[in-house]
């Protein structure tokens, strides 16, 4: 019962972390599914966002503008990754995977160090309302409202003619040419707002635990795809407004089934084994069925 | 006929000495264009043949962007086009790929399908790409073919059978009115029938719209059948440039005896 009570005291905590890992997660989701083109930039552009935010804030600049540069900063991260792919046809896993390795070095410069507090510091929820650090339930509705507009705002952009051409890139490659759409501005900026999403996730997280670490990155991909597999079996896929929607969702399952996970025991580091056979089984056994959800997307 | 044809003396279309190698360099590399000269006038309707391997599908790439040749030039409407990117020569040009689910965007609905196809060579901004007037157009555009989808505008078009697909793609690529439509064995994939409605109606928008149509295909009742002009490709090279009342008074056995064309996928009408 004590184990119980443990994870149900945490419930409202994982519920606000987990809003703010929805960012991550969408920024995940926005290569994979509407590009079809497996990114795995997040992993250096979430701490990215966290140590330019953190370094910033210590400078004693604003809170806005920190936040505004560590979304900047991500941008340039998924940019510079989808140029490697495109101008050196290189894989897109491992313009990934160079530029997240680049970026490990490039934090810990801009960081100074491996980890930071930031004590005294101002931070971008002590400006909107200093309660909210300290009252879990105004967390959850202010990050609510957060996501919701950041939904709304893709929702709108899909919908528009850039982002429709967007998603062309992700649906049928091979036409956005005769249709006039180039894959390179699209690839572009496609990976410029998802990575900009990551990095805008990493440096909340780093203000709402007052806490950056260059190795806050490590693993996260893997937990945001699993948060993105089950967000997807509740949501679907079949609309973007569902697809959009399955970040928040999925999110907000993973971390409580961290959490429940934790609180039965689990050692935080052995936790990362169990995502990643979760993942395998989710993306695994439709292919043993003879098809994957993933299989289209990773064929890229 | 339409007003262009007689205004400009200048043909629309100049390629001029093609040469493309794929995997130059390896052993055995043989050109797939070899010196490819062909001119178009406006308002041609342009059949290519020739065996496999003759360069028919690599000059149909070259023209769209799809492939950048080794040497030569392109010209259209006397600008040089040779290395413009396929996606920046969109708005002039516009093609029928053979293969229906490349013509299409699967996942996304007709009317979204239709709305990325108006805007090919447009700036594509931030202003929605779907709206009650465009909506009101494509049901009525699509009324007028008789192919059932009006009342579907927000199906995906996955659902849509081959035929649709390749029916939709082929009002998508003219929905922009381009200066020069190319039709890459678009009828080849579908069943007999639907190949004939395609090919219809392929007839019809080009009529209506005075289109400069490049055609490839592989079936000689539609090479005789369809065009003012038939161009025979061999070994990279336009090898021969039949037109006028030549071409109208060809018979297959013309176009046999013509070519000697021993080829298995030719296919003597269907």
């Amino acid at each position: 019962m004590d184990v119980i009570q443990a994870y149900l005291n945490l419930v409202p905590v994982t519920l606000s972390q987990s809003l703010i890992y929805s960012f991550l997660v969408l920024g995940i989701m926005i290569p994979f599914r509407l590009l079809s083109f497996p990114d795995l930039t997040s992993e250096g552009a979430f701490p990215l966002g966290g140590c330019v935010c953190a370094t910033l804030l210590m400078a004693g600049y604003s809170p806005l503008l920190a936040t505004l540069a560590a979304i900047l900063a991500g941008a340039g991260a998924g940019a510079a990754t989808a140029l490697v792919h495109l101008r050196f046809r290189i894989n897109s896993l491992l313009a990934g995977i160079l530029v997240f390795t680049a970026l490990y070095s490039l934090n810990m410069r801009i960081l100074g160090r491996s980890n930071v507090a930031l004590f005294g510091a101002d931070n971008i929820f002590m400006q909107i309302n200093p309660a909210i650090l300290s009252d879990v339930r105004l967390q959850v509705v202010t990050f609510a409202i957060l996501i919701v507009a950041v939904l709304i705002a893709l929702r709108w952009y899909l919908a528009t003619q850039a982002g429709a051409a967007m998603r062309v890139i992700g649906i049928n490659p091979d036409l956005a040419p005769s249709l006039g759409i180039s894959i390179w501005t699209c690839t572009i900026a496609g990976l410029g707002i998802a990575s900009g999403l990551t990095a805008l996730g990493g440096a909340l997280i780093v203000q709402l635990q007052g806490y950056a670490d260059v190795g806050m990155g490590t693993g996260i991909l893997i937990n945001g795809l699993a948060s993105l597999v089950i967000g997807e079996t509740i949501t679907g896929r079949q609309t973007v407004t569902r697809q959009l929607l399955a970040p928040v969702v999925g999110a907000a399952i993973y971390y409580q089934l961290v959490s429940l996970a934790l609180s039965l025991g689990l050692q935080p580091s052995d936790l990362k084994v169990v995502t990643a056979a979760f993942v395998l089984v989710t993306l695994g056994l439709p292919m043993l069925r003879g098809r994957s959800a993933l299989r289209e997307t990773m064929r890229a | 006929m339409a007003p262009e044809v007689t205004s400009v003396g200048m043909p629309l279309l100049v390629c001029a000495g093609l040469r493309k190698t794929f995997n130059a360099g390896l052993a055995g590399a043989r050109p797939a264009l070899d010196g490819a000269d062909l001119a178009l006038n406006r308002g041609d309707f342009v059949v290519i043949i020739g065996s496999n391997g003759a360069g028919k599908s690599t000059l149909l790439n070259t023209i769209a962007g799809a492939i950048e040749p080794d040497g030569g030039s392109i010209t259209l409407d006397g600008r040089e086009i040779t290395r413009l990117p396929a996606h920046k020569r969109a708005g002039l040009i516009s093609r029928v790929f053979q293969d229906p689910m490349v013509g299409t965007a699967a996942a996304m609905t007709i009317e979204e399908n239709l709305a990325l196809a108006e805007q090919r060579g447009q700036r594509r901004g931030f202003t929605p790409h779907l709206d009650g007037a465009k909506r009101d157009r494509y049901r009525a555009l699509l009324a007028g073919l008789s192919l059932g989808m009006e009342g579907r505008l927000s199906t995906p078009v996955a659902q849509l059978s081959g035929g649709q697909r390749q029916a939709l793609s082929l009002i998508m690529a003219s929905l922009s009115r381009p200066s020069l439509l190319l039709l890459d064995e678009h009828t080849a994939a579908l069943d007999p029938r639907t190949a004939d409605l395609v090919m219809e109606m392929t007839l019809r928008i080009v009529a209506e719209q005075s289109l400069t149509t490049l055609m490839v295909t592989h079936n000689m009742r539609q090479a005789i059948e369809t065009g003012n002009r038939l161009v025979m490709m061999d070994a990279g090279r336009v090898r021969d440039d039949i037109g006028g009342i030549e071409k109208a008074a060809l018979t297959p056995a013309d176009l046999v005896e013509k070519f000697r064309i021993d080829n298995d996928r030719m296919l003597l009408g269907t």
